[in-house]
């Protein structure tokens, strides 16, 4: 697999080296056609992007005073762009220096972060129960790292996801193929149909109060 | 001669011996020269007076000493100004427990009743990190060190001073049948000497007076851990002359190992020359004078304080503390400085628990590394917690609270007010930065605000509400309640949080919050520990010992009726197989029956309330709690919560 990559990459850099003069010419939009999206994948996941830009480059809402973070899968940047807003980055994302990542790394993220975004969007279904996805949420151990409210812990890693932060899509992304910390729930263990029901059901879980309106947290 | 031989005192026939050599000597003065002198540790009592009584019964056995062995212990243990000594009674050091209460008063040291051996060292440890000085605690020959082996660890990995004294009997001839040969061993401190700095077999009253000196200024030299001796049974209960003087030792402490000056002053070098560096404290402060150094050093660099509280290193609310913005600041630095970090390539490293396990690094490739630690100064080979080797371009093994002033002093003298000005544009980036961490604290905490069981941040704010006014300190660790307390709480001073565990074997906090509550009462402190049900499981006993000895303590159950930690590693596993996703509460979970904290509490001598389920009720809970701690009690609230 790893041979694989790099032997890609290695004719992508002997084209690439070829068509140097006219790369400038060629719209760039085409550029995720010439990396390697499962390398990029994990380059994504190694640099750890997925933690602020999700599992498939979905984005972060802003929630209270915690900044979001940009929607980036399918990126509308030409590859030079992407390249120049990840060395040197105008908002709070920290710069990724050529010693942390080369640009033919950079490069496949590109291509991963398209191939990501072409993938079929899923639907809520309609059917999906709140009252069931309660329960589904505790019994599969949903609860242990984050919460029974889906508050999240900074001890246990697992983060706000009531009510969730990411659209359905990415939430179900990032359960069948956690980037980060979190196990894997297969289709074998969880179906669609239950995960639908843990999404509604932390859809329904209550915005926070404003810290500020509760004096014990104004001490 | 053995070691075994040398410690073989046949007392009954010394005595004898004595007393019939005492009662020629009344009718034959020249006689005197001929007088045995007994081996090893009793050779002091060559001059022993018999009773008066024997002297009109000359064949009568002699059973009444007026000074043993073990009183002459006691004055060892004086001159070390002990406080007090945790035990769980055991017979191999029955001569030394009575000299304590009677020849010794029962005060400096005073005897505290452990109902677990892993108590009393558990207690020796919280204390130890809140009066800086160590507890003795004396445990039973094989079996109480057995006990007390897990608690030993903990205090070795934590680099907590204990002085342990282990009983044992070495001369065969002399165990009563069965149950004193179960009880000894030929090396009994091998139970536990993979995780003591140092151990010793007093072989004589004077090898126990300097072996004891030795051991207690081993164990309070940095790296600090605890310290074991062994003593013979029969060295405690020998008898020694009324007028036999033997000398106890002078106790000269040792210096704390300070940083070379050329190591140091380059780490200044880095340091003032950094552009956006970062400062790591582990176990930096580990004294009230440590915190006052480290805050200096800090703000003479304006650098940002990353705080992994294993001890109460820097305030919470001063703006250099940037721990909540951790892994970015470290991301970003171009000099990162540790200080008595226990784990520094942790500290710069991701790593990543899936089916393959991997990790990278989060510093800058570029990035230059300082570590002051003094844990490289003793490194034992067998149990890892020295944990993985770090690449640091300045290792420095040294006591970082020693070295503080001078890398202090190193950083001034390379101060001109270009850096000055430079510092203090970052310094109010960085006060920014942590006024913003702090709201994004308080706006987490209000998520989840009304729910039930209730959640670990609401828990600590509570608490924090009624307590924010007193001398308060916390005296368990904030690891299991998602750290609430430090990102919500006000800490200034160094005996308002000690940390954690150091080996993180679970049954320390419920011994360590009693030690550490038993070290703020003289002070009138009020000790608060929020407990973990399954850690107070493994040795509730404790809760007796803080009644009976009216140590002042509020307890808060963190009580998430579950070892939670080992509920999400077996749900891991469950899912990395695609299977039994609803079954990690098997073998991981703490119910049917629920266990009724306050009834246990109040069972053995506690005040007690609950289970608290509802939020609202916990407030007044917690005024009604603080009332009886402040009479003196100890007490209980039992509440029901969110896993983290």
């Amino acid at each position: 697999m790893r041979l694989f990559a790099s032997t890609t990459r290695e004719v992508f850099f002997t084209a690439a080296l070829i068509v140097a003069g006219i790369l400038a010419l060629i719209p760039d939009a085409n550029a995720q056609a010439r990396g390697d999206a499962q390398n990029g994948k994990k380059v994504f996941e190694k640099l750890g992007c997925f933690r602020c830009h999700g599992s498939a480059g979905e984005g972060m809402p802003q929630t209270g005073k915690l900044a979001g973070s940009p929607k980036i899968g399918g990126t509308k940047l030409s590859l030079r762009d992407f390249l120049q807003s990840v060395r040197k980055p105008t908002g709070q994302m920290p710069p990724f220096l050529t010693t942390q990542v080369s640009d033919e790394e950079l490069s496949d993220v590109y291509a991963f972060l398209h191939s990501a975004a072409s993938q079929p969007k899923l639907e809520l279904p309609s059917s999906a129960s709140s009252k069931d996805g309660e329960h589904l949420y505790t019994a599969f151990g949903c609860y242990e790292c984050h919460g029974y409210q889906g508050q999240g812990s900074v001890q246990t890693g697992g983060s706000r996801i009531g009510p969730p932060q990411i659209p359905y899509s990415g939430f179900v992304a990032y359960i069948r193929q956690p980037a980060g910390e979190m196990p894997p729930y297969t289709p074998k263990a969880l179906s669609d149909a239950q995960l639908a029901d843990i999404y509604v059901f932390l859809q329904s879980r209550p915005q926070a109060a404003p810290s500020k309106s509760i004096p014990q947290l104004n001490q | 001669m053995s070691p075994r031989k040398k410690t073989s005192v046949n007392r009954r026939d010394f005595l004898k011996s004595a007393a019939a050599g005492t009662a020629a000597l009344a009718a034959a003065p020249a006689a005197r020269a001929k007088q045995p002198a007994p081996e090893g540790g009793t050779r002091a009592a060559v001059a022993i007076s018999p009773e008066a009584e024997l002297r009109a019964l000359p064949n009568a056995e002699i059973l009444t000493a007026e000074r043993t062995g073990s009183d002459f212990m006691v004055d060892v243990i004086k001159s070390l100004k002990i406080d007090y000594v945790c035990s769980n009674p055991g017979s191999s050091f029955r001569g030394l427990h009575e000299s304590i209460i009677n020849y010794g008063g029962n005060r400096s040291p005073e005897f505290i009743t452990c109902c677990h051996e892993e108590s009393s060292v558990g207690m020796a440890h919280g204390y130890a990190k809140i009066e800086g000085k160590p507890l003795l605690v004396m445990a039973h020959g094989t079996v109480g060190l057995q006990h007390a082996a897990m608690a030993v660890y903990n205090a070795y990995c934590d680099r907590v001073p204990v002085l342990i004294i282990g009983g044992n009997i070495m001369d065969a001839t002399k165990r009563i049948s069965q149950v004193e040969w179960a009880h000894s061993a030929q090396d009994a401190a091998a139970v536990l000497r993979d995780y003591v700095k140092w151990d010793d077999l007093p072989l004589s009253l004077p090898h126990f007076a300097e072996s004891t000196v030795r051991a207690y200024k081993m164990a309070m030299t940095p790296p600090m851990m605890p310290v074991l001796l062994i003593v013979d049974a029969e060295l405690q209960e020998n008898p020694i002359a009324a007028d036999a003087s033997p000398k106890v030792p002078r106790v000269m402490p040792y210096g704390p190992p300070q940083g070379d000056s050329g190591s140091v002053d380059e780490a200044a070098r880095l340091l003032v020359a950094a552009e956006s560096p970062v400062l790591i404290a582990g176990r930096a402060a580990r004294s009230p004078a440590g915190l006052v150094h480290l805050v200096e050093l800090a703000e003479t660099l304006e650098i940002p304080v990353i705080d992994q509280m294993d001890r109460m290193n820097f305030p919470t609310r001063h703006r250099l503390n940037q721990t909540e913005r951790g892994p970015a600041l470290i991301g970003n630095a171009d000099v990162i400085l540790g200080l008595e970090v226990n784990d520094f390539w942790g500290t710069v490293h991701s790593f990543r628990d899936q089916m393959e396990r991997t990790a990278r690094s989060i510093a800058r490739p570029d990035a230059k590394t300082i570590s002051i630690n003094s844990a490289n100064l003793f490194v034992k080979s067998n149990y890892q917690n020295f944990q993985r080797y770090p690449e640091v371009d300045i290792d420095i093994p040294a006591d970082a609270e020693a070295t503080l002033p001078s890398l202090t002093e190193a950083v001034k003298r390379r101060l001109d007010a270009s850096r000055k000005s430079a510092f203090a544009d970052r310094g109010a980036k960085l006060a920014a930065a942590h006024d913003e961490s702090f709201e994004q604290a308080r706006d987490a905490a209000a998520v989840a605000w009304d729910a039930s069981p209730i959640s670990t941040a609401r828990l600590a704010a509570e608490l924090w509400a009624q307590i924010k006014t007193e001398d308060w300190s916390l005296v368990s660790h904030a690891t299991f309640v998602s750290r609430w307390p430090l990102r919500l709480w006000a800490f200034e001073k160094h005996y308002q949080y000690i940390g954690a565990q150091g080996g993180y074997g679970i049954g320390y906090n419920a011994p360590a919050s009693v030690g550490a509550a038993l070290a703020n009462r003289k002070h009138g402190r009020l000790s608060v520990n929020i407990q973990c049900d399954g850690d107070l499981m493994y040795a509730p006993g404790v809760l007796w010992t803080a009644a009976h000895h009216r140590i002042p303590l509020l307890t808060v159950m963190h009580n998430n009726r579950a070892y939670h930690q080992e509920v999400m590693q077996v749900q891991i596993m469950a899912n990395r197989h695609s299977r039994g996703l609803d079954r990690a509460c098997i073998g991981t979970t703490i119910s049917d029956p629920n266990i009724d904290f306050a009834k246990l509490a109040q069972s053995m001598g506690v005040y007690a309330e609950g289970p608290i389920s509802d939020p609202k009720e916990l407030g007044p809970a917690i005024t009604r709690a603080i009332q009886v701690v402040k009479r003196g009690e100890p007490v209980l609230l039992d509440v029901l919560t969110q896993p983290r």
